[in-house]
C-alpha cells in the first residue's frame, strides 16, 4: 500500500469520525451524545481574541416585544 | 495581507451568545431561517404566540450561523405591508385594483383558466418559475405536477447561481461535490466573498480553515475582504476566470504536478485536453487576464501541491458567456488533482437514502418524451434542459440508485431567456400562462423590458408572495405566502449534501397565508389531479418522505437536529463515475453528442464599443438584502438606503464623479440611477452595480413598479447571443459594456445617509 493509499484512508476514517460525532452530538440525548457534544463544543470554540464570528449586532439582539411586533403590524407603529 | 480584528475585546466580553436561559413566557423552536437560501439552523424564541427573537443554535455544530437578515425576521415578516388575503386582479393588468378573494374561489377560477389555456395551446403553454430554495415547502410538489399535466416549462433563479453548476458538474463526473472545508488544506474562492453577513455558514468554514493553517487563494477582479485574508489574490480581468483555469492547468500539466495516477485510471481525453491547454500559454493568459504570469504560476502550483484542495461553488462562473467552459475547468483541476471524493477534497455525497428525495417526488419519468422535447431553449441550449440531462438517466441509476438526479433544482428546466421570448410572442409556440412562487422573476433574469412584454402578454399571471413585488404587481392572482417561522419544514439540500435538517413549526401564519405545499395542493385539485397530491397536509407528506427511518415527521423533527448519512469515499473504485464512459470525462462525450465542444474554451469578450468603454459587474448582493427581498424593512434601508455602484479613484477621476453623486449606468438595452461610492477596491473601468433594487414605497403598477424600472440592475443585462453561455443560454453579468452619464439630483426618499458597508 503507497503512502497516499494510507494517508486518504486514515483522512477517511477521521472524517467519518467526525461525522459520527457530529451526529450524536446533535441528537444529545444519551451521556455518549453529551459528550460528543462536549468534545465538539470545545473542540470549535475559538479563543475570544481569535473570535472572527463576534459581531455586536448579533451578540447584543435582545429580540421584539410581541405586543409592539403586534401593533407594527396593524399599522399602529410608523 | 490580514484582515483587520474586526471587534472590540470588550465587546466579545460583554457578548451574551452563551446565554441560553430563556426569559419567562418565551419557548424555543429550533428552526432553519431561509432569509437567504444558506439555511442556517437557528433558534426561534417564542412568545404570546409570536416568534420575538431569532439567535444561532445550540447546537455547536451550527453556532454563529446567524446574520442580519435572520435576526431581523421577525420584524420583517411582521411589516403591515405583508400580503394577508388573496387578491385578484379587477382592472387592467398593472392598474393595482384588486379585490380580495377566497382562496377557494382564486382556485377554482385560477383551475378553469389553465384548463381552458391547456386546451387551447397544450399543456407546454403553462410555465412557472420558482425554486425550493425560495418556496421551503415546494420539494419537488411544482414539477411532480407540471410533469403530470405535461409541461417541461419550469425555469428558475438557480437557472444562474448554484443549480447550473451542479447540472454542468456531471458532465464531467455525474455529480456535483461539495467541498470538505473540515479536512481541506488549501481554498479558492473565484471570485466569491463570503462575509460575516453573507454566506455566513461559508465564511466560518474558511475562517476555521485558515486558522488551521489552510491555504487561501481568491480570484476577483476587486479586492474582496476575502482577498485581504488570501495568501495569493490574482486581480483578474471581470469575466476572465475560464482564462485563468487554463493558465493553472498549464502549468500544472507542463510541470507534471497532476494525480498521474488518477488520470491513467480514471479519466478520459486527456491528451485531447492537454492539446487545447497548449493553447494557451502564461504569456497568452496574462494578456487575457491581466494579471502577472508569475503569481499565476505560484496560484497553480498553491493549488495542485498544497491540497487537498477545493473550489467552492461560486456565483461568478455560473453567470458568464464562458459559464459551462468555466464550471467544467473547475471540474477538470479538481480531477487531475486528485481531489475528487477524498477527505479535505471534493466530496460527491449522493442522496440520503433514508428519506424520498425531491428527485423521486418530481416524478421526471411520467412527462412524455414528445413534452420534454419540446422544452424551450433545449434546440439551442440544452445543457440543463431534458436533452441533455436525461443522458444521465443510465449512469444515474447504475451509480446513485435512481435514473433523475435534479441536483439543486438545476437539472430540466428551461433556459429563461428562451422561455421569456415564447412568453412575449417569439418563440416557437405561445406560453400563455405564468405562475411564481417566492420569485421576482422581473428582475431575476436578463432583459427585464423582454419579461416586462414576455408578462404583459399572458391570459393568467398567478403569484404566490410575502410582498407585491414588481411582478407580483402584473399578476392576475397574488396569494399570500406564509414563512419559514410559521411553517414546519424538512430540508434535504435538494439532493446536492446527503444532510437532512429540520425546522420546526414557529408560529401560526398570519391572515391568510399559506405554504407552498398547500398551493400545489389547491392546484391539483383545481385541475382534477388531486391524486398528484394526495397528502391531506404537510406534516403528512413528511410522514410519507420518512417512511424508510420507519419514524414520522413528529418524531423526527422533536429528536434530530440534522440526520447524516456515514461519510463514504472513493465510492467510484466500486461503481465507476455517474457519465457514459464511468470515467471522469475530462471530454465529455454528451456535449459532444449535442454537437459542441466536448473540451473548455474561452470567448474573448466583443470589441470595445467606444461609446460604451466600462464594464460592468452586476448580480452582487448586499449584506442586508437577499436577492431583489428585503427592501420593505427600515432597518435593512438604512444601512442600504439607496443603489450605490461601486467605482475606483481612478474611474471617478477619469470621469469627474463625486461620493455620493447621482449617475446613470447605461448601456444598449437601458440606463439605471445609482448613487457613486469610490473605493480603491475597485480596479479602473469597472462598474459594480447592486442586484435587485426597487422600493416598496415607490409608486406602484406598470410603468412604475416600484422603482425597479429605475434601478434595477436587470434592465442592463443583455440576453443576445453575444452575452449568454453557448451550451446553457445562461446571461453574461460579469463584464456587460456600460457607460456613465452624470444625472441630476434624483427626488429620493432615503430616510438616513448610512455608509455603505457592502463587501465587508
Amino acid at each position: 500500500m503507497s503512502s497516499r493509499e494510507r494517508e486518504i484512508r486514515k483522512q477517511a476514517r477521521a472524517a467519518k469520525i467526525q461525522m459520527w460525532m457530529a451526529g450524536r452530538s446533535s441528537r444529545n440525548k444519551s451521556p455518549l451524545d453529551k459528550i460528543c457534544r462536549f468534545i465538539i463544543s470545545r473542540a470549535s470554540t475559538p479563543k475570544p481574541e481569535d473570535d472572527f464570528l463576534r459581531d455586536p449586532l448579533i451578540d447584543n439582539d435582545e429580540g421584539f416585544d410581541p405586543d409592539e411586533l403586534d401593533r407594527f403590524q396593524r399599522g399602529e407603529l410608523g | 495581507m490580514p484582515a483587520p480584528v474586526p471587534f472590540d475585546p470588550q465587546e466579545v466580553v460583554d457578548a451574551k451568545y452563551k446565554e441560553r436561559k430563556l426569559r419567562p413566557g418565551v419557548t424555543a423552536k429550533r428552526t432553519i431561517c431561509t432569509a437567504c437560501d444558506i439555511q442556517c439552523s437557528v433558534v426561534s424564541e417564542v412568545k404570546n404566540g409570536r416568534v420575538v427573537r431569532v439567535r444561532s443554535s445550540d447546537n455547536p455544530i451550527f453556532r454563529d450561523n446567524i446574520c442580519m437578515k435572520g435576526i431581523i425576521s421577525p420584524k420583517g415578516l411582521a411589516n403591515p405591508n405583508r400580503i394577508m388575503h388573496p387578491m385578484k386582479r379587477v382592472g387592467e393588468r398593472g392598474s393595482g385594483q384588486w379585490e380580495r378573494v377566497s382562496w377557494e374561489d382564486a382556485f377554482e377560477d385560477i383551475g378553469a383558466r389553465l384548463k381552458a389555456t391547456i386546451a387551447e395551446h397544450g399543456p407546454e403553454a403553462w410555465a412557472v418559475s420558482t425554486s425550493q430554495w425560495n418556496t421551503g415547502t415546494d420539494h419537488g410538489l411544482g414539477r411532480r405536477l407540471m410533469n403530470h399535466v405535461g409541461s417541461p416549462n419550469w425555469t428558475s433563479g438557480v437557472a444562474l447561481c448554484a443549480g447550473n453548476t451542479g447540472a454542468v458538474n456531471k458532465f464531467t463526473y455525474g455529480w456535483f461535490p461539495i467541498g470538505d472545508f473540515q479536512n481541506t488544506k488549501c481554498i479558492v474562492l473565484m471570485g466569491h466573498n463570503p462575509r460575516r453577513h453573507s454566506w455566513t455558514p461559508m465564511y466560518t468554514w474558511i475562517r476555521q480553515a485558515q486558522a488551521r493553517g489552510a491555504k487561501l487563494i481568491v480570484t476577483d477582479p476587486r479586492r474582496s475582504s476575502s482577498a485581504e485574508r488570501a495568501d495569493i489574490w490574482l486581480p483578474l480581468k471581470v469575466g476572465s476566470d475560464a482564462a485563468m483555469m487554463f493558465g493553472w492547468l498549464k502549468v500544472i500539466i507542463d510541470e507534471e504536478l497532476y494525480d498521474k495516477d488518477f488520470v491513467a485510471n480514471w479519466t478520459i481525453g486527456f491528451e485531447e485536453l492537454k492539446e487545447r491547454v497548449n493553447e494557451y500559454p502564461l504569456e497568452r493568459v496574462a494578456k487575457l487576464t491581466g494579471c502577472d504570469p508569475e503569481m499565476i504560476a505560484k496560484a497553480a502550483r498553491m493549488y495542485a501541491t498544497e491540497g487537498p484542495a477545493i473550489i467552492p461553488w461560486t456565483p461568478i462562473t455560473d453567470m458568464q458567456r464562458n459559464s459551462t467552459s468555466g464550471i467544467r475547468l473547475q471540474s477538470i483541476l479538481r480531477s487531475i488533482c486528485g481531489y475528487v471524493d477524498v477527505p479535505g477534497g471534493e466530496h460527491l455525497q449522493g442522496f440520503n437514502p433514508d428519506i424520498i428525495n425531491e428527485s423521486e417526488i418530481e416524478m421526471h419519468h411520467v412527462l412524455a418524451d414528445e413534452q420534454k422535447s419540446k422544452q424551450l431553449g433545449s434546440d439551442q441550449h440544452p445543457a440543463f434542459t431534458y436533452r441533455a440531462q436525461e443522458k444521465f438517466c443510465g449512469p444515474m441509476k447504475k451509480v446513485w440508485g435512481q435514473e433523475y438526479s435534479n441536483i439543486a433544482t438545476g437539472s430540466y428546466m428551461t433556459p429563461p431567456s428562451s422561455l421569456f421570448r415564447a412568453m412575449a410572442g417569439e418563440g416557437p409556440y405561445p406560453v400563455k400562462a405564468f405562475f411564481f412562487l417566492g420569485n421576482n422573476p422581473m428582475m431575476s433574469y436578463a432583459n427585464m423590458n423582454l419579461i416586462i412584454k414576455a408578462m404583459m402578454n399572458q391570459d393568467l399571471i398567478v403569484a404566490h408572495e410575502q410582498f407585491m413585488t414588481p411582478s407580483a404587481q402584473l399578476a392576475d392572482y397574488v396569494l399570500p405566502a406564509d414563512s419559514w417561522l410559521e411553517r414546519p419544514m424538512m430540508m434535504d439540500s435538494m439532493g446536492w449534501m446527503s444532510t437532512v435538517r429540520t425546522s420546526e413549526k414557529s408560529m401560526e401564519p398570519p391572515g391568510e397565508c399559506r405554504s407552498t405545499f398547500e398551493f400545489w395542493k389547491l392546484l391539483a385539485g383545481a385541475l382534477d389531479r388531486p391524486e398528484v397530491v394526495p397528502w391531506e397536509t404537510l406534516e403528512d407528506f413528511y410522514d410519507y418522505r420518512l417512511e424508510k427511518l420507519g419514524m414520522g415527521w413528529e418524531e423526527f423533527v422533536a429528536t434530530t437536529d440534522v440526520h447524516f448519512k456515514t461519510p463514504e469515499f472513493r465510492k467510484y473504485l466500486k461503481t465507476g463515475f455517474a457519465t457514459p464512459s464511468g470515467k471522469v470525462e475530462l471530454k465529455s462525450s454528451i456535449l459532444e453528442e449535442l454537437g459542441f465542444d466536448p473540451l473548455p474554451y474561452f470567448r474573448e469578450d466583443p470589441p470595445i464599443d467606444p461609446e460604451y468603454p466600462l464594464k460592468l459587474f452586476t448580480g452582487v448582493r448586499e449584506d442586508g438584502f437577499f436577492q431583489t427581498g428585503h427592501r420593505h424593512i427600515e432597518e435593512m434601508r438604512k444601512r442600504h438606503p439607496e443603489p450605490v455602484a461601486f467605482v475606483s479613484p481612478g474611474t471617478a477621476a477619469k470621469y469627474e464623479l463625486n461620493e455620493d453623486e447621482w449617475i446613470e449606468v447605461e448601456n444598449e438595452l437601458a440606463a439605471v440611477s445609482m448613487k457613486v461610492a469610490i473605493k480603491d477596491a475597485m480596479p479602473d473601468d469597472l462598474v459594480r452595480v447592486p442586484h435587485g433594487w426597487w422600493k416598496p414605497e415607490m409608486e406602484q403598477g406598470a410603468g412604475k413598479l416600484s422603482g425597479a424600472l429605475k434601478y434595477a440592475d436587470a434592465l442592463l443585462c443583455r440576453d443576445d447571443e453575444d452575452y449568454l453561455d453557448r451550451e446553457q443560454g445562461i446571461p453574461h453579468l460579469k463584464g456587460v459594456a456600460c457607460r456613465i452619464l452624470k444625472s441630476a439630483p434624483l427626488n429620493t426618499d432615503a430616510e438616513a445617509q448610512a455608509e455603505p458597508v457592502l463587501e465587508k
